[in-house]
C-alpha cells in the first residue's frame, strides 16, 4: 500500500430504502492522519454513510477500500480486525460490565489473554479519565461518562481509525470541551478520525476537513471554515445559520 | 482482573475455607442422611443443575434464551436407551452417539436459528423441540408414543443400574463439577466476557471485534453436548423415556426457571435454582400425588413471573443488592 | 367434493385463528412484546365457554361476549401488573414474564378441571345442514363467519377510528405520541385489553367445535406466532390471510399426509420463514 492511499475510501455509494435513496452516490477518500467532520441536515444521508463506512451496513452499490482491501461486504468484525473501530449515536455500553470489563472487551481484540487485555484496559482507562469510574457498573453511568465509555472501548481495540457517531451530542459546554480534548489527543496519537456531529462548534475547532451530506450525495467539502459559507451548504441548511443549533 | 479487583489476601484464605467447606459439605451429606428420599432428591438436584448449567452457557452466558433444549436431551436420553434397544448395549454406551447427534443438530440448525433476535429465537427453539417430539411420536423405530425401556435388570456395573441413588449423586456431581470447571475457566477469559458482551449489545460487540455467530455457535455446541450427556444420565437413572419425560417442552423451561432462579449467567446459580426447585417438586408431588403435578407447575410458574418482575438476576442479585446494603450499613 | 370439504374447514378454523392472532400481533407491533401466554389466553376463553354452558346455562350470545370481557380485563391486568415493568427489562425477563404466566393458567386450569378432554355439544347451534354436498356444521360455520368479520372489524377499529389512530401513533412512535399529549400507558393497556380480548372471543367460538382441555394453548400459541410471523409483525390485515392460509394448509396436510403430522408441516412452514424471511411473507422488507 502507497503511502499516499487513502486510509479508507468509499466510492459510488448507493444505499436504498424500499424507493428512498437515503445515500445516492457518495465518494469520500480518507487520508492517514485526517479529521473529518461529516455534517448536513437530519435524513440527509450521513448516518446512513457512516454506518456503511463502519461496516454496520452494506452498500447496494459502490465500493469500501479499508487500509487497501475491499470491505464493502465485509462483516463489522471484520472492520475491527483491520483496524477501524467506531461509537454510537445511542450509547451501547455492555450496563451489567463494570468500566473496566467494558474496555476489555475491546482489548481482548489485539490481547487474547486475559491478563494482557486487562493491562491494556487499565492504559486505556487512564488516558480517558475513566480512572474514578473503572469499576463501577457501567448501567449506572450518565450520559457523559457512557459516551467516554464508548470512546475508550473502541481504542482498546488498538485502530488506526476511529468513527465517532455524535459522540458529543447531549453533552454541556463544559463536556464539550473536556470531549474536544479528549478527541485531540487520540488524534495525537495518530488515529484517524471521522465525526459526524451536529455541533458546529466541534466541526469548526476540530475537523481538517468537512464533508457535507445532502439528499444522499456529498454536495460539498475542504476546509470547515470555507464549507459553511458556500451558498449550497447554507441552502441546504434552508438558511438556518449554521450555528450551534441542531436543525430540528 | 486489575489490580484493584484481586481481593485482600485474609479475604481471600476465606474464600478458599468456605469453597473447600462447601465442597466437603456436597460431598459428605448424602453418607450422613439415611433417608433414600432425600438421598435421591439430592441425586435429581444435581440432575438438574446440569441440566441448567448446560444452557446456562448458552441462556445465561450468551443471553439467547432457548426453550428447546430438551431436544439435545431428548437425543442424549433417546440414545442411550435406542442403543439398548437396537444392539443391548448399556445406556451409557449410547451417550457418544446422543452427544455426536446433538452436535449435528446444533450445527445444523443453531446457525439460522442464532441469528435471530431476542423472541424470535426463542419461539424458534420451541418449534424446533416440539417438530423433534412430533417426529418421534409419529415413528414407530423410536419407540412413538410409548417410549423406550433399558434393560429390565441390571448386567453389569456398567449399566448404572443402583438401587441406592448414592452413586447417582456422585456421577451426577462429578460431571456437574466438570461442566463447572469448565465454565469457571470460560467465564474469565476472552470468551466470557464475549459472550457477556453480545447479551448485552450484540451490535456493538461485533463493532469491538467479537465474532458473535462463532461464539454464540460454539456456547451453543459445548451446551448440547452436556445437555445431551444430562439426558444419557437421566436415561440411565431412570431406565425409560417416552415423549413428554424426554422431549417434553416442560422440561426445557425447567432448565430455564433454575438457572434465572439462581441467577442466569453466574456461575453456581443453576444449582442453586436447583436445590429449590427440586426439592419444592418433589415435595409437592409427594405431597398431593399424581393431583400435584398441577400445582408443582402453578408454583414454578408464580416463581418466574415473581422473578422477572422484581428481579430478572435472579437470587444472585438480590444477594449483590444484600451485600451491596450490609456493606453500606456497615461502614 | 372432499377437497372442497377439506379447504372449507380449514378456511373456517383459519378464521378463528386470524382472530386470536390479531390480537397477538397488534400487542407485538405495538411494543415489540411477545405474549407466551396468548394460547393460554384463547384456552381460558374456553373454559368461560364452557363453565358458562355447562354449569349456567348460557348459549353462545352470552358466553362469547363474556368471555371478550373477563379476557380484557385480564389482559389490562397482565399489562399492569407484569408487562409494563419487563418490557424495557432484560430479554430474559421480557420471555420468562408471560412464559411464567402461560403456566400458571395453563396448570392452575388443569388443577381445576384435570387434565380430562371436554367439549361442548356438537348441535349447539342446530343441526349439521348439507348444502351442494358440502357438510355445514351450524357451529363451525357460526365461529368461522363471525371471527371472520371480527377480525375485519378490528382492522377496521384500527384504521378507521380516532381511538385507531391514537393507538397506532403511539405504536409508531411512542415519545413522538406523548409529544402530541397521548399517555401510551393507557393505550398500551388498551392494546392489552383489545388483544386478549380477540382470544377472548376466539377461544369462546372455537370452543363450539375444538376439544377443551388446559394444554391446548400451547399448540394454539404456537400457531399463532406462526400466522404473526407469516402476516407480518402488527398487520391485521396479514394475520388475516396467514391465518386462514395456515387453516386450509393444516387441513390439507391432515388430509393429505395424516393428522398427526398437520403441526408437523405448520411448524416446518414457521421455521422455514423465521429462517430465509424473519421480516414475514407479507411483511415489509
Amino acid at each position: 500500500m502507497a503511502d499516499d492511499a487513502p486510509l479508507l475510501e468509499a466510492r459510488d455509494i448507493v444505499v436504498a430504502f424500499g424507493s428512498f435513496r437515503a445515500v445516492d452516490g457518495a465518494s469520500l477518500a480518507i487520508r492517514k492522519g485526517e479529521i473529518i467532520g461529516l455534517i448536513g441536515p437530519n435524513g440527509a444521508g450521513k448516518s446512513t454513510f457512516f454506518n456503511c463506512l463502519a461496516g454496520e451496513r452494506q452498500p447496494a452499490s459502490g465500493s469500501i477500500m479499508l487500509r487497501g482491501r475491499d470491505v464493502t461486504r465485509a462483516s463489522p468484525e471484520d472492520h475491527a480486525l483491520l483496524g477501524l473501530a467506531r461509537s454510537w449515536q445511542v450509547p451501547a455500553v455492555f450496563d451489567d460490565m463494570s468500566v473496566h470489563e467494558n474496555v476489555m472487551v475491546g482489548a481482548f481484540l489485539r490481547h487474547p489473554h486475559a491478563a494482557e487485555a486487562a493491562a491494556a484496559a487499565d492504559q486505556v482507562i487512564d488516558f480517558t479519565g475513566l480512572r474514578p469510574v473503572a469499576r463501577a457498573r457501567s448501567g449506572s453511568l450518565g450520559t457523559p461518562a457512557r459516551k467516554r465509555l464508548e470512546i475508550a472501548r473502541a481504542l482498546a481495540t488498538e485502530p488506526e481509525i476511529l468513527l465517532l457517531d455524535e459522540a458529543l451530542a447531549g453533552l454541556t459546554p463544559t463536556e464539550v470541551r473536556a470531549a474536544i480534548d479528549l478527541v485531540r489527543q487520540i488524534h495525537a496519537r495518530g488515529i484517524t478520525l471521522v465525526i459526524v456531529e451536529h455541533v458546529m462548534e466541534v466541526i469548526l475547532s476540530l475537523a481538517h476537513r468537512a464533508v457535507v451530506f445532502n439528499q444522499g450525495k456529498v454536495i460539498a467539502q475542504g476546509a470547515p471554515r470555507d464549507v459553511v459559507q458556500d451558498p449550497g451548504v447554507i441552502e441546504a441548511y434552508l438558511g438556518r445559520s449554521l450555528s450551534r443549533k441542531p436543525p430540528a | 482482573m486489575s489490580a484493584a479487583t484481586i481481593p485482600t489476601a485474609p479475604r481471600a484464605a476465606g474464600r478458599w475455607v468456605l469453597g473447600v467447606a462447601a465442597l466437603a459439605a456436597l460431598l459428605a451429606w448424602p453418607l450422613l442422611v439415611e433417608d433414600e428420599f432425600i438421598q435421591r432428591i439430592g441425586a435429581l438436584v444435581m440432575l438438574s443443575a446440569l441440566s441448567a448449567s448446560a444452557w446456562n452457557l448458552v441462556g445465561g452466558y450468551a443471553g439467547q434464551i432457548s426453550i428447546g433444549h430438551v431436544l439435545f436431551f431428548g437425543c442424549g436420553a433417546y440414545a442411550s436407551l435406542l442403543g439398548f434397544t437396537w444392539f443391548e448395549w448399556a445406556p451409557i454406551l449410547g451417550a457418544p452417539f446422543g452427544i455426536a447427534t446433538s452436535l449435528l443438530l446444533a450445527l445444523i440448525v443453531g446457525s439460522p436459528t442464532l441469528r435471530l433476535k431476542g423472541h424470535y429465537f426463542s419461539m424458534a427453539t420451541i418449534a424446533l423441540a416440539e417438530l423433534a417430539r412430533i417426529v418421534v411420536v409419529n415413528t414407530p423405530a423410536l419407540g412413538g408414543a410409548v417410549g423406550v425401556s433399558g434393560p429390565a435388570m441390571p448386567r453389569s456395573v456398567l449399566d448404572l443400574s443402583f438401587i441406592s441413588p448414592l452413586p447417582y449423586y456422585y456421577i451426577f456431581g462429578s460431571v456437574l463439577a466438570v461442566l463447572l470447571l469448565f465454565t469457571w475457566w470460560m467465564s474469565r477469559g476472552r470468551m466470557g466476557f464475549y459472550l457477556r458482551a453480545i447479551r448485552g449489545q450484540e451490535r456493538a460487540a461485533r463493532s469491538l471485534g467479537v465474532p458473535a455467530q462463532r461464539y454464540k455457535l460454539f456456547a451453543l455446541l459445548v451446551s448440547a453436548a452436556f445437555t445431551s450427556l444430562t439426558g444419557s444420565l437421566y436415561a440411565a437413572m431412570l431406565g425409560f423415556v417416552d415423549p413428554d419425560s424426554g422431549l417434553g417442552i416442560l422440561l426445557s423451561v425447567k432448565m430455564v426457571i433454575a438457572a434465572a432462579l439462581g441467577g442466569a449467567g453466574t456461575l453456581f446459580g443453576p444449582l442453586v435454582g436447583s436445590a429449590i426447585l427440586v426439592p419444592l417438586e418433589e415435595m409437592t408431588n409427594a405431597a398431593f400425588g399424581g393431583g400435584g403435578t398441577g400445582i408443582t407447575y402453578v408454583v414454578y410458574g408464580a416463581i418466574i413471573v415473581l422473578i422477572s418482575r422484581f428481579a430478572p438476576g435472579g437470587l444472585a442479585e438480590i444477594w449483590t443488592w444484600l451485600r451491596a446494603r450490609g456493606t453500606r450499613r456497615g461502614g | 367434493m372432499i377437497l372442497a370439504q377439506v379447504v372449507l374447514n380449514g378456511f373456517l378454523v383459519g378464521a378463528v385463528y386470524a382472530l386470536f392472532s390479531s390480537g397477538l400481533t397488534l400487542i407485538w407491533g405495538m411494543m415489540n412484546v411477545v405474549n407466551f401466554a396468548h394460547g393460554d389466553f384463547v384456552m381460558i376463553a374456553m373454559y368461560v365457554a364452557f363453565v358458562a354452558f355447562t354449569m349456567l346455562h348460557l348459549g353462545p350470545a352470552i358466553f362469547v361476549p363474556l368471555a371478550a370481557i373477563m379476557l380484557f380485563l385480564l389482559g389490562v391486568l397482565v399489562y399492569y401488573a407484569l408487562v409494563r415493568h419487563v418490557m424495557r427489562g432484560p430479554m430474559l425477563a421480557q420471555i420468562l414474564g408471560t412464559f411464567g404466566l402461560a403456566l400458571v393458567l395453563r396448570y392452575a386450569t388443569l388443577w381445576v378441571f384435570s387434565a380430562n378432554f371436554v367439549s361442548l355439544p356438537e348441535n349447539l347451534l342446530g343441526e349439521v345442514q348439507t348444502f351442494a354436498g358440502l357438510r355445514l356444521e351450524p357451529s363451525r360455520v357460526a365461529a368461522g363467519l363471525a371471527a371472520l368479520g371480527l377480525t375485519i372489524g378490528l382492522h377496521l377499529l384500527l384504521t378507521h377510528t380516532a381511538l385507531g389512530s391514537r393507538l397506532l401513533a403511539v405504536a409508531e412512535d411512542r415519545s413522538a405520541a406523548m409529544l402530541v399529549g397521548i399517555r401510551p400507558d393507557p393505550m398500551q393497556a388498551l392494546a392489552w385489553g383489545l388483544g386478549a380480548a380477540c382470544t377472548g372471543v376466539a377461544g369462546a367460538l372455537i370452543a363450539l367445535f375444538f376439544y377443551i382441555t388446559p394444554t391446548v394453548g400451547e399448540s394454539l400459541a404456537l400457531i399463532a406466532f406462526v400466522v404473526v410471523c407469516l402476516g407480518g409483525f402488527g398487520s391485521v390485515p396479514g394475520a388475516l390471510v396467514a391465518g386462514l392460509a395456515i387453516g386450509i394448509i393444516e387441513s390439507l396436510s391432515a388430509f393429505w399426509i395424516g393428522p398427526a403430522f398437520k403441526d408437523l408441516v405448520v411448524f416446518i412452514l414457521f421455521l422455514a420463514v423465521l429462517w430465509f424471511r424473519p421480516q414475514g411473507l407479507l411483511g415489509k422488507a
